[in-house]
């Protein structure tokens, strides 16, 4: 998903760990909302009304685990 | 030349949101209703594309009086919708016209379809007199408007074959964003500016051009304003920040009352033609270092918290912004804040203070 709504294939193989806000991945507020709404048709999961701070998004694990503790 | 427009039917052709309202339908916005009729007379086919029921579209139908080419009604991607429709109805890409009010909507279609011409509704108010949708008389300010968007159109092509980060593109692009105090001559387009963003605006309501001099005017304020150009072409003001400093804040619950000197940001607003191009980020970032050369120890965001404009939450997150113990206040805001030691976030090297 990260892949797709930046257009970077590249980042297909990021490690879990990869700062999503930092110099690696740089997700802007163009790319972060694209990838918030893609998670929320995939998963059912809205990150943005239940996470006032964004912390999920520090790192690709940590949004995945905030996901998965909601499904 | 424009051969059909796809619309969005949610706060678009509608003036409201179709699932949302139960039994109280949203009329249509008479201003687009003209421009349906108005490409009819000329010929320019309609066609909807819109995450809702297709009972919806019949609505608008009945509304209108418009006949659709092409209805997309499904829960999909936009991109995709407007693809589909492209190749019902035979047309090329730059063919075809979208409007939707969701700027994310926008971009979407943009990076997926570069050749698309996308506006908003308030452009798509004033398209029928550009040159591509054939009117009778073309205005100057019309062709200006026009060639704007061959412009961004241009952007986005290139951005789609570029292949490194955003950062790499906007250096490549020749970027060049000025942050310089507002004059009285901004006033206008500031105003203008605060009506007009949703999604990338933090304080959710307009301020008045007296409201925008007296800040010009008064010592303990600043009105700031962001410029952006690049090699593609130049948008000119594109957004601004009001600061107030000076504030001090005591810590009531500190063993020792700290009086601190705090940066408070009430306003922070951006066009939505700037998303994706490190406008808000720069902003932001330049915020944080100049109240940390002022001296002062917390920057403070009060920023309404909506769907609308998460955008902007984003910002403030990568930014280094974290919302106040309290959460969200009855009036729909929340404080964000953070402390000017540390790091601070990067400023961009395209980045010109005045």
């Amino acid at each position: 998903m990260l892949a797709q709504v930046t257009g970077r294939p590249e980042l297909l193989g990021v490690p879990a760990g990869t700062r999503l806000f930092g110099a690696g991945v740089g997700l802007d507020s163009l790319a972060g909302t694209l990838l918030l709404r893609h998670v929320q048709r995939r998963y059912g999961v809205d990150v943005a009304a239940e996470d006032l701070n964004l912390d999920s998004l520090e790192t690709l694990g940590t949004l995945a685990a905030f996901i998965a503790g909601r499904i | 030349m424009i051969k059909c427009v796809v619309w969005d039917i949610d706060n678009t052709l509608l003036t409201g949101v179709y699932l949302e309202s139960g039994a109280d339908l949203p009329g249509a916005d008479p201003a687009l209703a003209g421009v349906l009729r108005e490409l009819s007379a000329r010929g320019l086919l309609s066609a909807i594309a819109s995450r809702n029921p297709p009972a919806a579209a019949a609505y608008v139908q009945q509304l209108t009086g418009a006949d659709f080419a092409a209805v997309e009604c499904g829960w999909g991607s936009k991109a995709e919708a407007v693809a589909r429709i492209a190749a019902e109805l035979s047309l090329a890409p730059d063919a075809i016209a979208f409007v939707d009010d969701d700027m994310l909507e926008r971009a979407e279609v943009a990076a997926a379809l570069p050749d698309v011409l996308v506006l908003t509704p308030e452009e798509a108010a004033e398209a029928p007199g550009w040159p591509e949708f054939s009117p009778a008389v073309i205005t100057a300010e019309a062709r200006r408007r026009s060639q704007l968007y061959a412009e961004r159109r241009r952007r986005q092509a290139a951005a789609n074959e570029f292949g490194g980060s955003r950062d790499d593109f906007l250096r490549h692009a020749g970027t060049q964003l000025t942050i310089a105090p507002a004059g009285s001559d901004d006033l206008p387009r500031l105003h203008e500016l605060s009506v007009r963003t949703h999604q990338l605006n933090s304080a959710g309501e307009p301020v008045t051009q007296a409201d925008l001099a007296r800040l010009l005017d008064s010592p303990g304020d600043t009105v700031i304003t962001v410029r952006l150009a690049d090699d593609f072409g130049d948008d000119g003001l594109v957004g601004a920040a009001i600061t107030t400093g000076n504030g001090r804040s005591s810590r009531p619950d500190a063993r020792v009352p700290a009086q601190r000197l705090v940066v408070t940001v009430p306003l922070i607003m951006m066009s939505c033609r700037a998303l994706g191009r490190g406008a808000l980020d720069a902003l932001l970032a330049w915020l944080c270092r100049s109240a940390a050369a002022d001296g002062a120890a917390e920057l403070r965001v009060p920023c309404l918290v909506t769907e609308r404009n998460v955008p902007m939450r984003l910002a403030l997150a990568a930014a280094g912004l974290r919302a106040e113990a309290g959460g969200v206040a009855p009036d729909g805001r929340a404080i964000f804040a953070r402390p000017l030691t540390g790091e601070l976030p990067p400023l961009a090297d395209w980045v010109t203070i005045e």
